[in-house]
């Protein structure tokens, strides 16, 4: 338990300081006194319109989809027991992605807020459909089921994207930037709708997380202690929907995240989901924070988040991987 | 029984790859094209046997190479899950031909299929050497080859973010896995490179029994668990690489064929092997067809037409045994 709350504070105390680099760097200077002055007492000056207009809707972006992706990813592999689980496996990835060109490419939808909730829409929409297909029959939506249905439902939708993209170079251009998980350009209009939802599903994964985890011990076991699995199975995908959908949202579709951040929590405290889940959020948003900040600051190029995210995580997360011996998969 | 049903069907979906196309030959011309007869006019006599036959054999292979991958990725992982993927073979492939197409550009697209071949190849290494420490895991390597395949990935992704559109579009299309540069020359690279593997791993198939119980019940049993799946990881890399050299990625194969066979004949993997090979030779037979024939004169990707074909009937699959 100390260790816990000592692993959460120093994560917190390096978003905050994170959040803070991330303030004052870009192509306009602003110093850390400025960066102050313009957050907490808004003007009308330069400084302001840069901070308010352009980075701290990437800091928010960032933490938002980033603390998401983490709880999203716990609560998977809590669920469904399988070291692959990741948010992507309900299918709202592909589902937001194929709603986003679907848009841009059929309907001429331009409005970046319009996307946003088509990639909410499309990824909501996904899981439910995803959620049904396992649910048919008597066992209800067992682990192995929901993530086969996954693939399915994500496999498919995935092909007719790439099918839209083939045809229509125009789109494959406009969504580059968003299908490689990209921060720069968000609003702060287009990020605080979608803020209530990411907030709403944090706090149900924080407060369910063990009986998240006694999901994961399989139907049986959660019975024979009192649990109604088919109950909570609903809320872990609902929760898991929400928080999906909204980084997704917000940030397209930033992969690894998601998958690695439980494990990297596993690795280095152990298991346990009450400590596994408010920690991946932290860890995540901390990482996600960090890919979108550190190729601005150090290499002054604007390099999407979600391949920062892949070369910063991979190697540390494949080090991770072999210090230890076995990992409860 | 089931067998022998799954054979008349790759029988008679081959045959159709041979009537079906631009220039419909009958099915008796085919077969007396094929057997060598007299009396068939010289163009249909061609298309079949230089432009249709080459292209259904391909079909075939790489469509039973990628699903006995499959198999044995899910049997050594014990993860309904695993594909061939899971060895690093698409994202090093992917790498691979994102860097040839779209930053070299000056080499030719012959070296693209031995390109891909060596980056499939290296990744499956790199991940076993990685993953090695007084032993490997099942977990441990999966986890090793999300994070390779990671990486692999972005570079992917960096190049596509940053290179020319229609650069990345031709990447893009050599990577959705295409059939049409089949000839009778690149026939024998793949069976020299897809069928040795085969056979050893049906050969092998008690140990897979074996090693899908666990690692203790497999050591308990005197199996040289480490063996079996270094063995196990370098037959599937050579199956897919190959598979992935001949025809570019083609989706969705390698997972879904080990889950339909399952569903027909059991878990036990000497029935279980040849049965996914027949699946996955089906699938994509079935899948090239319908890439030639669904919006002529355009040739749709096979990789994009097996996940549009094979989804729906796994998802028929999953959900005629909804009560299992």
């Amino acid at each position: 338990m100390r260790r816990t709350l000592l692993a959460a504070a120093l994560l917190a105390l390096l978003i905050v300081l994170v959040a803070l680099w991330s303030l004052v760097t870009g192509s306009a200077g602003l110093t850390v006194g400025e960066a102050m002055r313009a957050l907490f007492a808004p003007g009308e000056g330069r400084s302001d319109v840069i901070l308010w207009q352009v980075r701290l809707p990437r800091v928010v972006a960032a933490v938002a989809a980033g603390a998401a992706l983490g709880a999203a990813g716990a609560i998977m592999q809590a669920v469904t027991g399988n070291p692959l689980a990741e948010p992507g496996l309900m299918g709202v990835n592909a589902g937001a992605a194929f709603a986003v060109v679907l848009a841009l490419s059929v309907f001429g939808v331009t409005a970046s807020g319009a996307l946003t909730w088509c990639a909410f829409g499309g990824a909501g929409a996904t899981a439910v459909l995803v959620y049904a297909m396992a649910s048919a029959g008597r066992g209800g939506p067992t682990p192995i089921r929901l993530v086969l249905a996954g693939v399915i439902v994500g496999t498919f939708l995935g092909a007719l994207t790439t099918a839209i993209l083939l045809i229509d170079s125009q789109t494959l251009d406009a969504v580059r930037f968003w299908t490689a998980g990209s921060l720069k350009g968000r609003q702060l209009a287009q990020i605080l709708p979608v803020l209530p939802y990411v907030a709403a599903s944090l706090v149900a994964a924080l407060v369910f997380a063990r009986q998240f985890t006694t999901l994961g011990l399989g139907g049986d076991v959660a019975r024979s202690i009192g649990q109604n699995p088919a109950l909570w199975r609903a809320i872990a995908a609902g929760c898991v929907v929400g928080l999906a959908g909204s980084a997704v949202s917000i940030a397209g579709p930033l992969g690894l995240v998601g998958l690695v951040v439980p494990h990297m929590v596993r690795l280095t405290l152990g298991g346990g989901y009450g400590r596994i889940v408010p920690l991946s959020i932290l860890g995540a948003a901390a990482l996600t924070l960090l890919a979108d900040t550190a190729p601005r600051a150090l290499l002054g190029v604007d390099l999407p988040a979600g391949i920062t995210l892949a070369l910063i995580g991979a190697p540390f997360f494949i080090c991770l991987a072999r210090s230890h011996g076995a990992v409860r998969g | 029984m089931r067998i022998a049903g799954l054979a008349l069907i790759v029988s008679l979906a081959f045959v159709a790859a041979l009537v079906v196309g631009d220039h419909p030959v009958p099915p008796q011309e085919v077969l007396s094209a094929l057997f060598g007869a007299d009396g068939v006019p010289t163009p249909s006599r061609v298309i079949v046997n230089e432009l249709r036959l080459p292209r259904a054999v391909m079909a075939l292979l790489v469509g039973a190479a990628l699903a006995v991958a499959g198999a044995i990725a899910q049997a050594v992982m014990r993860n309904p899950l695993a594909d061939p993927g899971i060895v690093g073979i698409n994202a090093g492939a992917a790498l691979a031909a994102m860097v040839v197409v779209v930053q070299v550009g000056s080499l030719p697209e012959t070296a693209l299929p031995w390109l891909t071949f060596g980056g499939a190849l290296s990744m499956a290494a790199l991940i076993h050497a990685l993953a090695w420490r007084q032993g490997t895991t099942g977990t441990r390597i999966i986890l090793v080859g999300i994070g390779l395949s990671a990486l692999a990935g972005a570079g992917a992704s960096a190049i596509s973010v940053f290179g020319e559109p229609a650069a990345v579009q031709r990447a893009m299309v050599w990577l959705a896995g295409s059939l049409q540069g089949s000839r009778w020359e690149r026939v024998p690279h793949l069976l020299l490179w897809a069928v040795p593997p085969a056979l050893l791993v049906w050969a092998a198939a008690r140990e897979f029994d074996l090693i899908a119980l666990g690692d203790e019940v497999a050591l308990a049993r005197g199996q040289s668990v480490n063996l079996a799946r270094a063995t196990a990881i370098l037959a599937c890399a050579l199956l897919s690489g190959a598979a992935v050299a001949a025809a570019g990625l083609v989706a969705f194969v390698g997972l879904a064929a080990p889950h339909i066979a399952r569903a027909l004949v059991g878990p036990r993997h000497a029935r279980l092997i040849p049965t996914s090979a027949l699946v996955g030779a089906g699938l994509l037979l079935c899948a090239d067809i319908t890439a030639r024939a669904a919006a002529p004169p355009l040739q749709l990707p096979v990789g994009l037409v097996t996940a549009l074909l094979g989804a729906p009937f796994f998802a028929y699959l999953l959900w005629k045994r909804r009560n299992d």
